[in-house]
């Protein structure tokens, strides 16, 4: 269903773009945004750009032992964080989320313990890096088998809607999740319960090496929500209040009961699929240079500046900021030290079983 | 309460805990209207409605995966599979979410649902409506698994595993779903501990240790020896996952032989891992090796029906071989 309301037609051919590249205002209708949400959108796109580069560093350093690099995802992940009601709503995120969960307000020490494996991790060191997770923010825990979130995703909006809650299941996803079996079957139990669900694909064009050409007979992921009863947007994903104002708009409208809805935001990932990928073997320099121009942080700059909301200074400043703020978040995840090597054996279930008491004497004696 | 019989209980079970807690959900292929292809859900839609009580698309991985996003939520999901063979499409769930929630997590979401399914032959229904594939979930660290097979035990189970704050597998002997009819306890709190085995016979020449479908044959095998004079000790495991060591530890280190009975493929099978621990504690207490009676590493067969279970015959010979050792 098409509401009166809504600023955006599902189905475009076109992605939907409401800033030039030179950072103009080009939607038809008045941005709503005050000064001190637009600066904090992007700060945040900043302080997760930061955190990816100095996660980066910390795999050559051998401090984490692996990075998913995120840079080019940061427009389309600040928009549908800010498009939340951050500890209200729910996150089913995937692991190249970085600005989403720090947007939404995870802290970053909680970021860089979980992937350090350190005690300030609030998943206890269970995890390969990017795979965070925060009960205080309803952040579900990522898991790496792809697409497998996406029926949980799926069942916890049901949950919401016959429980009457107001809240919606946001789940995040790449272009690859999609050739799934398991991306099918919870996109089409959403579909069928009118479940209010957002299910946004970051499609970076590329699963690991493979191409978008080779993942799907598609133009498009957002055309596939023909087949599931919803709505499907196609967004600029380099385009940070593009992807804020779809999402929004999804969002409301399945917390309104209008039921789901998928986005699509076109990004692109400017380093390898992860520290342990050689991307020069699958794509050339010059697409990855000609995506760099077109950097969403770049593009919110340009727009912020134009609207007198941001100069040199003020850059300086937010760079010392985001610096300190990682420097400071590095050295308490260090500081919190080990996880207890008996832990290994807790949250395997509620309370540890007669056999793992066993098995913990025989490595602890 | 009237005689019930096994599925009957599962249905009367599913409403009673429905009734005490409206977190419950059931969720599945036909569990709506048409109660379930077995009936196990018969009459909870109409009582509980649409929202308590969810028809599902085809597709399993989407009754499971969704019952933890609903677990994680807040409700107490019990998901339908409709045979134990199509639970496949719905492992990934089980072992990458289901099993690894609370651990991956480190204890911050849960899930606490149940996964229920009927498994095991003797109903003339080839290998996809036959298997028992319960060693894949014992196997799976992060799940509890239970296997019934009586209607009583599956009323006190599945009330245990409903108000387990962790997920459960509940599997269902199909072939003793009408079986037997038994009396049920009034008490709406009649619980059986998940882990706990019950003993069904007690006797001192030979152990013999069964669970699920095959405790049919293994009662009608302990009779056979009674009435040549012999005393078998029965015990009925119920819950594969944690199995309950010190019940069978005990007996076996007291009579000194024992024959596990499981119509599972033998291979890496939940009696292998029993067999394996009484050996690694008890091996100088044994008499002879502990004896696997147990289905084939064959797909189950369609025209072979019977005679791929382990049977009373095949039972009462490895007795003779434990005896005789």
């Amino acid at each position: 269903m098409i509401l009166e309301s809504q600023l955006f037609q599902p189905f475009t051919d076109e992605p939907i773009a409401v800033t030039s590249e030179s950072g103009e205002w080009i939607a038809p209708f008045e941005l709503d945004l005050g000064p001190d949400e637009l600066r904090r959108m992007y700060q945040d796109m900043l302080l997760g750009r930061a955190v990816d580069e100095r996660m980066g560093r910390l795999q050559r350093q051998g401090k984490v032992s692996f990075a998913a690099p995120s840079g080019g995802h940061e427009g389309a992940q600040v928009g549908i964080a800010h498009a939340m009601r951050a500890g209200h709503d729910w996150l089913f995120p995937y692991y190249r989320d970085v600005t989403l969960p720090l947007a939404i307000g995870v802290p970053v020490v909680e970021f860089v313990a979980q992937a350090m494996g350190t005690a300030a991790d609030p998943s206890r060191a269970r995890q390969m890096p990017y795979h965070p997770s925060s009960k205080a923010l309803n952040i579900f825990s990522a898991a790496s088998p792809i697409a497998s979130h996406i029926p949980p995703a799926a069942g916890c909006a049901i949950s919401m809607k016959l429980r009457g809650t107001d809240q919606v299941t946001v789940c995040t996803f790449g272009d690859g999740s999609t050739s799934e079996g398991d991306w099918h079957a919870g996109v089409n139990f959403a579909g069928a319960q009118g479940a209010p669900i957002v299910f946004a694909c970051q499609n970076n064009r590329y699963a690991i090496s493979v191409g978008f050409e080779k993942q799907t007979g598609s133009d498009s992921i957002y055309t596939k929500a023909h087949a599931y009863g919803m709505p499907g947007y196609f967004v600029d994903g380099m385009d940070a209040l593009a992807s804020y104002y779809v999402m929004r708009e999804a969002v409301q409208r399945a917390r309104d009961g209008f039921g789901p809805a998928l986005v699509e935001l076109l990004v692109y990932r400017y380093g390898g699929h992860s520290t342990a990928d050689d991307d020069s073997r699958y794509r050339p320099r010059a697409e990855v240079e000609a995506w760099r121009k077109r950097d969403p942080i770049a593009r919110l700059r340009r727009f912020l500046t134009r609207k007198g909301l941001w100069d040199e200074a003020a850059e300086r400043e937010a760079e010392a900021v985001v610096k300190a703020q990682v420097d400071d978040a590095i050295a308490q995840a260090q500081a919190a030290g080990d996880v207890a090597l008996e832990t290994m054996f807790e949250d395997v279930l509620a309370e540890v079983p007669e056999r793992l008491v066993k098995q913990r004497s025989e490595l602890l004696g | 309460m009237s005689a019930l019989t096994m599925v009957q209980t599962i249905a009367r079970t599913l409403d009673e805990e429905m009734a005490r807690d409206d977190r419950v959900v059931v969720l599945g292929e036909d569990v709506g209207k048409r109660g379930g292809v077995f009936l196990a859900t018969e009459k909870l839609f109409d009582k509980y409605g649409p929202d308590r009580v969810i028809d599902s698309p085809l597709s399993e991985a989407a009754i499971i995966g969704a019952a933890v996003g609903m677990a994680a939520h807040g409700l107490r999901p019990v998901a339908e599979i409709q045979f134990a063979d199509y639970v496949y499409p719905g492992f990934d769930q089980l072992v990458s979410q289901v099993a690894k929630l609370r651990y991956r997590s480190g204890g911050q979401f849960t899930a606490p649902l149940v996964v229920r399914m009927p498994a095991g032959g003797g109903v003339k229904g080839g290998h996809h409506h036959s298997q028992s594939p319960e060693a894949h979930f014992v196997h799976t660290a992060g799940l509890k698994v239970v296997f019934p097979s009586t209607p009583a035990d599956a009323r006190g189970l599945l009330k245990s595993a409903i108000r387990d704050d962790d997920p459960v597998v509940f599997m269902e002997p199909k072939r003793l779903y009408r079986a037997v009819k038994e009396e049920l306890p009034d008490d709406l709190d009649a619980l059986v501990p998940i882990g706990k085995a019950a003993v069904r016979r007690v006797g001192d020449d030979v152990v013999l240790v069964s669970y699920g479908g095959s405790m049919a044959e293994t009662t009608r095998a302990a009779d056979a020896l009674v009435e040549q004079g012999l005393s078998p000790h029965v015990i009925d495991l119920r819950s594969l996952a944690p199995w309950d060591e010190e019940t069978v530890l005990e007996a076996v280190a007291r009579v000194g032989r024992v024959v596990l009975v499981s119509e599972a493929p033998k291979s890496a099978s939940v009696m292998s891992e029993v067999a394996a621990t009484i050996a690694e504690e008890l091996l100088d207490q044994l008499l002879a090796p502990p004896l696997r009676v147990s289905g084939f590493d064959t797909p189950y067969p369609y025209a072979q029906d019977r005679e791929y279970l382990p049977g009373p015959a095949r039972i009462m010979r490895a007795v003779q071989r434990v005896l005789d050792y």
